[in-house]
Order: structure tokens, then C-alpha cells, then sequence
């Protein structure tokens, strides 16, 4: 049977996004060390915020500010980082609800050793030296202590 | 038809260059909400919906519709996407009313849309896959060798496309959602205008806009309760064909022929220049509305352009078309078929505002897309069918 023939075929395209204003807020807020939520109107505070209710479907508009320190709600423990990982040691994926929202969100944990990291743990942002209007902003979790 | 169907809501945004101020959720929600109004609806109302939009690496958006079940109320509800190239919107819609024809649902809503200034739909359009030919240079490139050869064939006067476009242009200022304004423009000034692919100069291509179209469709007994005059569904068609089969006519499309015979059966339309008032066809390029004219059966074949020279195309004329600019003065892609379907429901529904028909009773909505290889049309009218 012959060889059939093949040839690669990569494509690049310059697409663009609009975040909207609700998604926008959040982001403008990262810049300022801020963390948006959107409340619904059953008072529920979705974090991040979302446009749009996924419950109901009505428009999102009402953004209160949450805390920087939250609960870890469950994690997962990366022993060895891949190159493209944005912490090249060792940490945790987790998700964590911050202090005033319902729902969590997911991110990076660093504790140095998955001894420490539990459900339950209280933890606080660590922001990034550059702040930029991207969920970057918040470089990672880091264990709540004194 | 099994059960009636009826248009009982339409939404439309303002097309424009570029919204960078909402999200592409944001600019279906926006012409969502504005039918759900004009139905006298909440989205807790609407059974199941349907979106359509053109190919996803227009956009980039992978399977739009899980990002939009939120933003259109479809938690806990049927939603699904329709593709079919640029008569998607058309297709959509019609997909939308088959649900009610069914007696599946009782209310669908049904939104297409395209985000043009998110995307690149000239590149997108220019794809040269390995071992294949590549359309070169977008959706114009592609249809100017078949608007050529119906000059060829028909003889047709070279300025009957800009005739077309000065017409569309002209009616685009008596709709408020139209993206092109232009009550300047000249039979000279397209004339002037730079020569894209020969023979489609710039000013008889249509723009790039960004804008959502949404319709609430109802079966008779929500249709009853509904705030408004409903138009009623009196027919629809699909048909295609493939692309690349070289013996197929891409000037007068047989799919195209043939869903102009289906649709009109179903409505029981037997002389359809006659018992049809007005039509909403899909022109992206000026000469394609003397070329659908015949592939319609409109015009005997070879005498569309007549149409167009004589005026029977415009406002006035015995068979117009386009009243709200069509396709030349508003192309958000995704959403253009869909429009064309809500423009005839709003002229028999009387909603039309200034580029309102006096008395429209049946009108027709029509898109193509691909390599004018999907067909879809849909006949609506003041009265039940």
C-alpha cells in the first residue's frame, strides 16, 4: 500500500475580545488590589462576576468588593510544574472562596510543601509586582498567617 | 403545516463598525431582551433556544453556544446551534419554527449573531488548506468570476449592480439599525469607488458590522396572547448543494431554484411576483440581487437586471426589495439571514416604521451562503395561513 501524502497546515488569526462592563470592572479592579463580585438578585456574590445569572439568566450589574483572604474549598497538589505552569515549584490548584462571595474560584495555592495545604485552610492573596487588568494580578494564594 | 407558527417579537441592535463596548454575550442580550419585549415576554416564558452564527474561526469562538446559555436564559432548557454559512440566520430561524410547527414548544427564542470587529472573516475566508484550492481573498473573490459570467449570459447594462447599491443605500436611511448612512451617495460616487474584484467595486460590497437579530416565534395559542400583530409563517425551505462539484451553475443555483419552488408550494404561491408584496433577499454584492431575482423566479432568466433598471425593485416598484437596506448596508454575517427574516415579519406585521409598505399582506425573507451552495427562505404573512 503507498505512503499517503500529508503536509501540516498551521493557522493564525488576530482576533480580538470585548470583555463588556461587568468583566471590565473586574479586571480594572485587580489594578487597584480590588476583587469584584456580582450580586444577584437572590444576593448570592458570584466571584469572579459573571454577566449574566447563571441561575436565572438576568443581567448582572450590582459589583460589590470581597475580601483578599478566603477558605480553600478543595486542591489539588502539582508536584512537578510543567514549563508553561505559572509557579515553577511545586504548589497547588484550588479553589478558593474568598471572604464575602458564595461561589470559588480557581487558583493557585503556594505553600512550599502539600503538608500544609488543607481543605478548609484560610489563605490571602499574594499580587503580582505588575499589576495589569488580568487574573495574573493575583500571582497566587499564600497560607492566611499572622 | 401541522401546527401555525407565528413571529410574535423582534429584536435588532444598531449595526455598527464596532461595539467594543459589550461582550459578544452582551450584543445578543441586547437584541434577546429587545424581542422578549416586544413579545410582552420574560425569558422564564421561552421553552428552548436556537442561535446561529457564521463558521466558528470568523470568530474564534469555539461552540458559542455553551458560552451563551447563561446570557439567553437557557439554564434547564433546550439550546442548540445552527450552521450553515452565511445563511445561517436564515436557517436559524427556520430551525426556530420548526420546534413550534412540531408542537414541541410553545416559544422559542431564536438570536444570530457576528461580532465582526472580533474577527477576521476576509482571512478566515482565505484559508489554502494542503491539496486544496484556497477561495482567495475572501467572499468577493470568490463570487466575481459567477457575477462575470452572468453579465455573460444576461447582457446585462454594467451598471446594474451600482444601481442596486445607490437603491439599498437610499432605503438604509429610513432604518434606524442600519449600519451604512450614506444620503449622499451617486450613482458617480460608486462608480469612483476603487475596483475590489472585478466587476465588484468597494461601494457595492457589503460592510463589516458587528450586531445581533433575535425573534420570539409562537404556536397559535401564545401567538393569541401576545401584545402585538403576530406574522404568521406560511412557508419555509431549505436546500444545498456542494461546493466543489464542477458541474453545478453557481449563477443560477439549481438548490436555489429549487428552494424557491418549495417554499412557495408550501405557501401555495403560484405567481410569485404577483401574490408576493415585498422581499427581503440576501444581497452581499450588488449584482446578486438581479441574479437572485431570476434564480427566484421573480424574473424570466436573463431579465433580472431588467428589474433593476426599470425600479421594480425599489420602493415604489411592483416587487420591492430590501426596504430596509439589505445586506449592502448592514452585514453582521451570522446575523444577516436572520434579518432578512425579521424585516419580512415586521412589514406584515406593519412594524416597519418609515421604510414601512403600505399594505404588505405576504412577504419573503431569503439568505444563501457558502459558495452560494445553502438556500433558505421563508414566506410570512398578516393572515394565518
Amino acid at each position: 500500500m503507498p505512503d499517503s501524502l500529508t503536509a501540516p497546515h498551521v493557522l493564525e488569526y488576530p482576533y480580538t475580545r470585548s470583555t463588556g462592563e461587568v468583566i471590565g470592572r473586574f479586571f480594572t479592579g485587580l489594578k487597584e488590589r480590588r476583587i469584584l463580585g456580582a450580586r444577584t438578585t437572590e444576593g448570592h456574590v458570584l466571584v469572579p462576576p459573571q454577566e449574566y445569572d447563571p441561575e436565572t439568566g438576568a443581567e448582572l450589574s450590582d459589583l460589590i468588593e470581597v475580601g483578599e483572604t478566603g477558605v480553600v474549598t478543595t486542591w489539588t497538589w502539582i508536584a512537578e510544574p510543567r514549563p508553561k505552569h505559572l509557579l515553577q515549584k511545586p504548589f497547588a490548584f484550588a479553589l478558593v472562596k474568598l471572604d464575602g462571595a458564595d461561589t470559588a474560584m480557581l487558583h493557585m495555592v503556594d505553600t512550599g510543601d502539600p503538608s500544609v495545604m488543607h481543605t478548609g485552610m484560610r489563605v490571602r492573596v499574594r499580587w503580582a509586582s505588575d499589576l495589569i487588568g488580568d487574573i495574573t494580578d493575583i500571582a497566587c494564594f499564600e497560607p492566611e498567617v499572622a | 403545516m401541522s401546527n401555525r407558527v407565528a413571529v410574535i417579537g423582534v429584536g435588532q441592535t444598531k449595526y455598527a463598525s464596532k461595539r467594543p463596548d459589550v461582550s459578544i454575550a452582551g450584543l445578543l442580550r441586547e437584541a434577546a431582551q429587545r424581542a422578549l419585549d416586544d413579545a410582552g415576554l420574560t425569558y422564564a416564558d421561552i421553552d428552548a433556544v436556537v442561535i446561529g452564527k457564521a463558521p466558528d474561526m470568523f470568530e474564534g469562538v469555539m461552540m458559542p453556544e455553551l458560552y451563551l446559555a447563561d446570557a439567553l436564559g437557557a439554564n434547564g432548557k433546550p439550546i442548540m446551534r445552527v450552521h450553515t454559512a452565511g445563511s445561517v440566520g436564515g436557517s436559524t430561524a427556520i430551525v426556530a419554527s420548526h420546534l413550534v410547527e412540531a408542537g414541541i414548544h410553545e416559544r422559542v427564542l431564536t438570536v444570530a449573531f457576528e461580532k465582526q470587529s472580533e474577527s477576521d472573516a476576509m482571512w478566515a475566508l482565505t484559508v489554502r488548506p494542503p491539496f486544496q484550492p484556497s477561495t482567495v481573498g475572501g467572499a468577493g473573490g470568490y463570487f466575481a468570476p459567477y457575477i462575470r459570467a452572468y453579465m455573460r449570459r444576461s447582457g446585462a447594462p454594467a451598471d446594474t449592480g451600482m444601481r442596486t447599491v445607490v437603491k439599498d443605500r437610499l432605503n438604509a436611511l429610513k432604518n434606524p439599525y442600519a449600519h451604512l448612512h450614506q444620503p449622499d451617495i451617486t450613482l458617480e460616487q460608486v462608480a469612483a469607488s476603487p475596483m475590489l474584484w472585478d466587476p465588484i467595486r468597494y461601494a457595492e460590497t457589503c460592510p463589516s458590522s458587528d450586531g445581533a437579530c433575535a425573534m420570539v416565534l409562537a404556536s397559535e395559542s401564545a401567538a393569541a396572547k401576545a401584545p402585538g400583530k403576530p406574522a404568521w409563517v406560511h412557508g419555509t425551505a431549505m436546500r444545498s448543494e456542494p461546493t466543489m462539484f464542477a458541474g453545478r451553475d453557481q449563477v443560477n443555483p439549481q438548490a436555489g431554484q429549487d428552494c424557491a419552488r418549495d417554499v412557495y408550494k408550501a405557501a401555495g404561491i403560484t405567481n410569485p411576483r404577483k401574490e408576493i408584496d415585498c422581499a427581503e433577499i440576501y444581497v452581499p454584492f450588488s449584482w446578486f440581487e438581479a441574479m437572485w431575482m431570476e434564480n427566484l423566479g421573480i424574473a424570466p432568466l436573463g431579465e433580472g437586471w431588467k428589474m433593476v433598471q426599470e425600479g421594480a425593485t425599489g420602493m415604489d416598484g411592483d416587487f420591492p426589495v430590501n426596504m430596509s437596506g439589505g445586506v449592502l448596508s448592514s452585514n453582521p454575517i451570522g446575523a444577516s439571514g436572520m434579518i432578512r427574516y425579521a424585516e419580512a415579519a415586521m412589514q406584515v406585521r406593519g412594524t416597519a416604521g418609515e421604510h414601512q409598505l403600505d399594505g404588505v399582506r405576504k412577504a419573503m425573507g431569503h439568505a444563501y451562503g457558502g459558495g452560494s451552495q445553502f438556500f433558505s427562505m421563508w414566506i410570512v404573512g398578516s393572515e394565518k395561513p
